[in-house]
C-alpha cells in the first residue's frame, strides 16, 4: 500500500487520493508542521522587514504609516564609497577565512584520520575544537595578550633576535585580514573537521585494504581513496560556506578593529549597525542587509552551477 | 493502543508548538504582569515595581535587591525600580534596538540617543505632570525649565539628574577633562609650576630618562591616549581648552563677540598634533595608543606605569581605584592629578567650571510611553528628592554608615568609610540610585554634601598621602584648586548638549556625524604621521570635505537662539 501510495505521489494525483494519503501521513503531517511553522515565523515573516529599505522610514510612523521612496536609499548606500570599503573588507575577509579553514580543516581531518593511536587521536581531536566553544570576546581578549607588545609572540621574536623592539600588529592596516583569519582558523579547525572525520570514517575499508594488497602506502592511500572519498561532502560545504560569504564577519572585526585600521576592519555588519542601528537611519541598514542576501543568493548559484558542471555534486 | 499512541504525539507536538510561540507570548504577560502588580499595589498600599534602563554603563557597584537601603526607601517612597545598565553595546546600538521593538523599561535614560527616542515618541510628555509635584517642580528655576521645554521640542519630556545644585557649591574633585599627570614625577622635579604643553612634555622626557622602569621594573609609558570608539575625547577636544576655553564640547564661543569657532582648524590645534607626533616619534607617546581598547587602557592605568595623560576623571579613576589599593601605588606615587595646562602661558585655562552651571539639556530620565502609571513613577522620582531619600541614597542607614554630629554634620569613621567604599558592601547594603534626580552642592538640610567625598572631613581623609603632599607643594585643598573655578561664560554654555541633539537627517547632523568618522580616521594618522605637514594637508583636505561650515552655522544659529531666549526668559 505504500509503495503504492508513493508510485501515486509522482503521478498528478486526484484530490481524493491526496486526501488518502494525508490521512495516512497525519502524524508525520502535523510533525513536519512544527517545521514548517518554524522556517515561516523566523526566516520569511521578516521578510516584510525588507518594505523598510524602500520607505522614508520614522519609528513613530512605523511599516504602514512610513512614505515609500523607491530606489532612493539604494541610491544613497551605493553612492557611498564607505560602503564600498566594507564590501570590499567582508568579501577579501571572508575569502581568506574560507580558503584557509576549509584547506586547515580537511588537512587536520586527513593527518588525524592516520593517527594509529586511539588515545592520541582523541586527546588531539578534543583539544583542537575545545576553542570553538570559546566566545569571541575572550578569544579577542586571548589575541589582544598573545599580539600585544609583552604577548608571548613579541617575547619570542626578540629572543630570537628577529626584532629589537615589540611589534604593534593591531597598527598595521593590511596586516589585520591575516589576523582574522590566523585567528578563524585557530578557533575553528577542530570543529570544521569533525564533519570531514565523519565522511572519512563512511569509507569503505575494502578500499583501503585493496590499496595496501597492491602496495599503495599511507601517501596514495590519503590521495587516491580518502580525499576523493569525501570530495562530496568537501564540495556540499564549500556550496553552503559561499552563501555565508557575506553573511561571516561581524564580531572579530567589530572587536579587535581599531581607528589606525578602520579602513580595512570595518564589514558590511558593522556598516549596517553603524549608520542602521546607531543612527538610526534603518532604511538603510535594511538596503544594505538587502544588498547581501541579493548577492548571497546570487553567489550560491554561481557556485552550484560550476560545481555542476564540473563534478555529479551539487546542492539542488 | 494506537489511537493512545497518536494522542500523545499530538500532544507533544502542541507542547512544542507552545514553546515555540512562548517567545512572543512571554513578553506581553510579563509586561501586563507588571503593570497588574503596580496598579494592585496601589489599592492595597504595597511596594510598587518598576524598571529603568540607563544607556551607560554602570559605574559603582550592581545594587542587590535584598539591599537594606532599597527596602528602606520602598518604605519610604511606596515603590522600588529594577536598574539595568549598557553593557556591551554603545549607547545607540542598545537604544536603537529597544526603538525596533518598540517595548521600553518604566524610566529610561537614553544618553547619547536621546534624540533618536524623542523622534520616536517614547517618552511621556511630562508638562502636567512637574507641577503637581513640588519636589521636582522646584528641582529647576522658570528659566531652566523653559531652556529645558525648548531643547526638547516645547515640551518637558526627560529631566537632566545631574544639574541641580543645591546650597553653596562644594566641589572638591575635578570630575572632568584634564591632562593628567603622577604625582611621582611633580615630586621627583620639586613641584615645578607647570602651565603649557612643551613644559608637561619636557617633564614627563626627563622623568623618563631618569627613572626608566618602577620599582618592580615595570617600564614606564610617558604619554597614552585613549581614542577607542566614543571615548576618542582624549584625543580630539584639547584643542578647545589649550586656548583657554571651558568645555563647550564640539565648538569654542568666543564670548566677546558671541561667535562660534570650529577648534578642530585653529592654529592651537595643529600645534597640538605636531607636538603630540612630535613625542610620538621620540617614543614618550606610548605606541599602542591608537590601537587600544578601553580595557587595555584601565589595565595599562591600573599597574601604575603610564605618567600622564589627557583623560576624564569619572573615565578612569573609579576604575584604577581597587588595583591601585591593593598594590599600594599611591606609596610610590603614582596617583594622578589634574594641570593646569594651556598652549603658551598668559592663557587662563577653564578646565573647570563651576558645579551646577552645566544645564545638560540633551539627556535625562524620563517617563516611557510602556510605563503604566506615570503618576506612581512621578511620585517615586519627587519623593527621592526630600531630605531623608537622599540621605539614605547617598550616605546609607544613619548608626551604620555614617553618624551626625551634635552640630548636625554627618562624618563617618575609618571603618565606615572603607565599608561604603567596598563595592561588595555598596552592592548588598546600599542603594544611590545614581541616574535618578540628584543634586550636586547640599542636602535639603543646606549642611551636609549630598557626596560624602565632599563632605570636606571625609575628603581629606580620604585623599592619600602623595596627593595630599601634592596639593600641599601647589597650596591647593583639593583637585580643583589646582586648575582654578571658574563661572559659567554665558547662558548658552555648554554648546555640546545641542551637537549631541543632531542626527544624520539635517545638514548639520550629517557634516557633524561625518567630521567625528574623519577624525576617527586621520587623528591617528596625523599622530603618527613620518612627515607631519604633509599628512596634516591631507588630514584638512578630508576634513573639508565634510563640510564643517553646515555645521558650524547651525552652531551659530543656535547660539544666538539661546542667548536671546535667556534674554527673553530672564
Amino acid at each position: 500500500m505504500n509503495a503504492n501510495a508513493i508510485r501515486g505521489s509522482k503521478r498528478r494525483m486526484s484530490w481524493k487520493a491526496w486526501c488518502k494519503q494525508a490521512k495516512e501521513q497525519k502524524s508525520l503531517l502535523v510533525l513536519s508542521v512544527l517545521f514548517f511553522a518554524y522556517g515561516f515565523i523566523f526566516c520569511y515573516l521578516p521578510l516584510v522587514g525588507w518594505l523598510i529599505g524602500f520607505q522614508d522610514y520614522r519609528p513613530r510612523d512605523g511599516i504602514l504609516g512610513s512614505k515609500f521612496v523607491g530606489l532612493q536609499v539604494f541610491q544613497t548606500l551605493f553612492e557611498d564609497p564607505e560602503f564600498w570599503l566594507t564590501v570590499r573588507n567582508t568579501l577579501a575577509m571572508s575569502l581568506l577565512n574560507l580558503v584557509f579553514s576549509t584547506i586547515f580543516a580537511i588537512l587536520f581531518a586527513v593527518l588525524l584520520n592516520e593517527v594509529r593511536c586511539m588515545i592520541g587521536k582523541k586527546f588531539v581531536q578534543t583539544v583542537s575544537y575545545l576553542p570553538h566553544f570559546l566566545s569571541w570576546i575572550v578569544a579577542c581578549n586571548i589575541l589582544f595578550d598573545t599580539l600585544g607588545s609583552t604577548g608571548i609572540v613579541n617575547e619570542l621574536l626578540m629572543k630570537m633576535h628577529v626584532i629589537t623592539a615589540p611589534l604593534n600588529f593591531f597598527s598595521y592596516p593590511q596586516g589585520f585580514w591575516w589576523i582574522v583569519a590566523i585567528a578563524v582558523v585557530w578557533k575553528e579547525t577542530g570543529w570544521n573537521a569533525i564533519i570531514y572525520l565523519a565522511a572519512i570514517t563512511s569509507i569503505d575499508p575494502n578500499l583501503y585494504e585493496a590499496a595496501a594488497i597492491d602496495g599503495g602506502g599511507r601517501w596514495v592511500k590519503m590521495r587516491y581513496i580518502t580525499l576523493p572519498g569525501i570530495a562530496n561532502t568537501i564540495i556540499i560545504l564549500l556550496i553552503l560556506n559561499v552563501g555565508n560569504v557575506l553573511n561571516s564577519g561581524f564580531e572579530v572585526q567589530y572587536l579587535m578593529g581599531n581607528d589606525v585600521i578602520r579602513d580595512f576592519s570595518q564589514t558590511i555588519d558593522i556598516y549596517v549597525l553603524k549608520w542602521g542601528i546607531s543612527q538610526s537611519n534603518y532604511a538603510i541598514g535594511t538596503a544594505a542587509g538587502i544588498f547581501r542576501s541579493a548577492v548571497s543568493i546570487v553567489l550560491i548559484l554561481i557556485t552550484n552551477a560550476i560545481a555542476k558542471r564540473t563534478s555529479d555534486t551539487r546542492l539542488f | 493502543m494506537k489511537s493512545a499512541k497518536r494522542i500523545l504525539a499530538f500532544m507533544l507536538s502542541a507542547a512544542l508548538m507552545v514553546g515555540a510561540f512562548a517567545g512572543c507570548s512571554g513578553k506581553q504577560s510579563s509586561s501586563s504582569g507588571g503593570t497588574a502588580s503596580a496598579s494592585s499595589a496601589k489599592s492595597t498600599g504595597a511596594i510598587k515595581n518598576f524598571t529603568a534602563f540607563f544607556a551607560v554603563p554602570l559605574s559603582g557597584a550592581d545594587t542587590k535587591d535584598t539591599s537594606e537601603v532599597k527596602q528602606k526607601l520602598a518604605e519610604l517612597t511606596g515603590a522600588q525600580v529594577k536598574e539595568t545598565w549598557l553593557t556591551g553595546q554603545t549607547c545607540d546600538e542598545a537604544i536603537g534596538m529597544m526603538i525596533a521593538g518598540g517595548q521600553y523599561p518604566d524610566f529610561l535614560d537614553g544618553s547619547n540617543a536621546t534624540p533618536q527616542l524623542l523622534q520616536a515618541g517614547a517618552f511621556v510628555n511630562l508638562d502636567d505632570y512637574i507641577g503637581k509635584y513640588p519636589n521636582i517642580q522646584k528641582y529647576f528655576t522658570p528659566l531652566q525649565w523653559a531652556q529645558l521645554r525648548q531643547a526638547e521640542g516645547g515640551h518637558i519630556y526627560y529631566i537632566p539628574q545631574f544639574s541641580a545644585t543645591y546650597g553653596e557649591p562644594n566641589e572638591t574633585i575635578h570630575n572632568d577633562e584634564a591632562f593628567w599627570i603622577q604625582t611621582r614625577v611633580l615630586k621627583w622635579a620639586n613641584y615645578p609650576k607647570i602651565t603649557t604643553m612643551d613644559q608637561y612634555f619636557d617633564l614627563i622626557e626627563r622623568y623618563l630618562k631618569a627613572n626608566p622602569k618602577m620599582a618592580n621594573g615595570t617600564p614606564n609609558i610617558g604619554y597614552t591616549i585613549l581614542c577607542d570608539d566614543w571615548r576618542y575625547f582624549c584625543l580630539e577636544n584639547a584643542p578647545e581648552f589649550l586656548d583657554g576655553y571651558p568645555n563647550d564640547g564640539s565648538v569654542i564661543v568666543d564670548p566677546k563677540q558671541q561667535k562660534v569657532i570650529d577648534y578642530n582648524t585653529t592654529p592651537t590645534a595643529k600645534l597640538y598634533f605636531k607636538k603630540l607626533n612630535e613625542e610620538y616619534k621620540k617614543g614618550i607617546v606610548d605606541p599602542e595608543s591608537f590601537t587600544q581598547k578601553y580595557d587595555q587602557y584601565i589595565s595599562k592605568l591600573s599597574t601604575g606605569r603610564v605618567l600622564g595623560m589627557i583623560d576624564q576623571y569619572w573615565d578612569f579613576e573609579y576604575s584604577i581605584v581597587p588595583a591601585f589599593n591593593t598594590q599600594k601605588l599611591d606609596q610610590q606615587g603614582c596617583d594622578y592629578v589634574p594641570l593646569p595646562i594651556t598652549i603658551k602661558d598668559g592663557i587662563k585655562n577653564q578646565w573647570h567650571t563651576k558645579d551646577g552651571s552645566v544645564l545638560n539639556v540633551s539627556s535625562g530620565i524620563g517617563i516611557t510611553t510602556s510605563c503604566k502609571d506615570v503618576d506612581g513613577a512621578m511620585q517615586f522620582l519627587n519623593d527621592l528628592l526630600s531630605q531623608e531619600a537622599l540621605a539614605l541614597r547617598n550616605w546609607g542607614i544613619e548608626g551604620r554608615d555614617y553618624s551626625v554630629g551634635p552640630d548636625g554634620l554627618f562624618t563617618r569613621s575609618d571603618e565606615q568609610d572603607n565599608n561604603c567604599n567596598n563595592l561588595t558592601y555598596q552592592a548588598a547594603h546600599l542603594c544611590p540610585y545614581s541616574y535618578f534626580p540628584t543634586f550636586t552642592g547640599r542636602l535639603p538640610d543646606g549642611k551636609n554634601s549630598v557626596m560624602p567625598n565632599r563632605q570636606p572631613s571625609l575628603f581629606e581623609k580620604t585623599l592619600k598621602q602623595d596627593v595630599k603632599e601634592c596639593f600641599a607643594a601647589y597650596g591647593a585643598k583639593n583637585y580643583v584648586d589646582m586648575l582654578g573655578n571658574n563661572d559659567k561664560p554665558g547662558d548658552w554654555y555648554p554648546m555640546y548638549t545641542y551637537s549631541s541633539s543632531l542626527n544624520t537627517s539635517t545638514p548639520a547632523g550629517l557634516a557633524w556625524t561625518k567630521m567625528a568618522e574623519c577624525k576617527h580616521k586621520w587623528l591617528p594618522q596625523v599622530c603618527m604621521a613620518k612627515d607631519f605637514e604633509s599628512e596634516w594637508n591631507n588630514y584638512m583636505t578630508a576634513y573639508n570635505a565634510c563640510k564643517p561650515q553646515d555645521f558650524i552655522s547651525a552652531m551659530q544659529t543656535e547660539l544666538e537662539n539661546r542667548i536671546k531666549f535667556a534674554q527673553e526668559n530672564k
